[in-house]
């Protein structure tokens, strides 16, 4: 080696072509299609995740003599998976040709009213799976006896005056009916927290980078 | 990202970003994918500059980071791609620049660790030991010893 790697980092870096400046070139393209495919292959995922669970759930539970659980949380988790494909499908018609910051709008619009179905349907979601669970309990056959009835046969013993609704206790039902209230009541948020879970960081990114853009559009 | 602020803060600033994306790159496109991350990095941490530090030497630093933090999430990509089986596409041939003993020099550090490399690019940018170790992290009286080093092996890489 004749010059010493000081000169060839000095000489090299004088001539004219050395430094050519690349193009700030759409900026934020490639962002945003990763963060749109990111969240198309996650939300894909838990959909197939639903229907296989659901496959998987149903025959565990005849099997386990709980019907009553496995049945409603079978249809629950298909009609859930049918849902979010539809809402895939939305999310796959979305325009790519679009700009950037249009792209990453539509996108943030319809996680938007993604979110709101989702928040609508866990008003109803976690009632029903809490009235799922206990019917399953209640009505599921172990050993040949079915729960609910040794209950309050085992109750009556103690409580020979207690009112029963339809064979069921009063006070059990007004307790069952308290805690479908309440979720109904908080069943939104839990909703919005659960999502939150599961795509919270992705939504996050999605936010900062929408604000970049703004405030890029805005100083231009 | 406003023009005015590329003008004025990042333009005249250019080399640097360039000569340290070249040194992390291999491609021509992840070479200008680095510029630009680098670029907006430097507009969005623009308000965490203290001004302790010369403008220039905040922007080796953040540079350094960046792609750092790029290199690390491209190996973990390639790491992903060999266990998903799929092939990897072959990285294309960088002639980035005209002048053959640079572009030579520049293969001969890409075969360097990542902080060997920062080190003897910023040593190359005429900065001073204490500058080299503020940038880096870490103790200035180590930085001579392993700048020799560094030439040893690259003098051992060009020959």
């Amino acid at each position: 080696m004749e010059k010493s790697i000081e000169t060839i980092w000095k000489e090299g870096f004088l001539k004219k072509d050395a430094l050519i400046i690349p193009r700030l070139n759409d900026l934020y393209n490639q962002k945003s299609i990763d963060i749109v495919d990111k969240f198309r292959r996650m939300y894909k995922i838990n959909i197939v995740g639903l229907i296989v669970f659901a496959l998987i759930f149903l025959p565990i539970a005849i099997i386990t003599k709980i019907p009553y659980m496995g049945i409603p949380m079978f249809i629950l988790f298909l009609t859930i998976a049918f849902f979010g494909s539809k809402f895939k499908m939305k999310l796959d018609n979305i325009n790519k040709s679009l700009n950037s910051y249009l792209y990453l709008k539509t996108f943030d619009n319809w996680t938007k009213e993604m979110i709101g179905f989702n928040t609508k349907l866990s008003r109803y979601l976690y009632p029903y799976v809490f009235l799922s669970m206990v019917a399953g309990f209640w009505f599921g056959s172990f050993g040949g006896n079915v729960p609910g009835n040794d209950l309050v046969n085992k109750l009556l013993v103690d409580n020979p005056d207690m009112i029963l609704v339809f064979g069921i206790p009063l006070y059990g039902l007004i307790a069952v009916l308290l805690v479908v209230t309440l979720l109904s009541i908080f069943g939104g948020r839990i909703g919005k927290w659960d999502v939150n879970i599961v795509y919270g960081r992705i939504l996050r990114r999605l936010d900062t980078l929408l604000r970049d853009m703004e405030e890029l559009r805005a100083s231009k | 990202m406003s023009s005015d602020f590329y003008t004025v803060s990042i333009l005249p600033y250019a080399a640097i970003i360039i000569k340290i994306c070249r040194a992390y790159t291999d491609s021509q496109e992840d070479f200008e994918d680095y510029y630009q991350e680098v670029c907006l990095q430097i507009w969005r941490s623009k308000d965490n500059f203290k001004e302790k530090s010369e403008w220039s030497t905040w922007i080796y630093r953040l540079s350094l980071n960046v792609c750092l933090t790029l290199l690390k999430k491209k190996k973990n990509n390639k790491q992903n791609l060999i266990s998903d089986n799929l092939p990897l596409e072959a990285e294309e041939e960088s002639n980035a620049f005209s002048d053959e003993s640079l572009n030579e020099l520049y293969d001969a550090i890409k075969q360097l660790s990542e902080i060997d490399r920062a080190v003897i690019l910023l040593y190359l940018e005429e900065k001073s030991y204490q500058e080299i170790a503020d940038i880096i992290g870490t103790n200035p009286n180590n930085i001579g010893v392993r700048i020799k080093r560094i030439k040893g092996r690259l003098k051992k890489i060009l020959n």
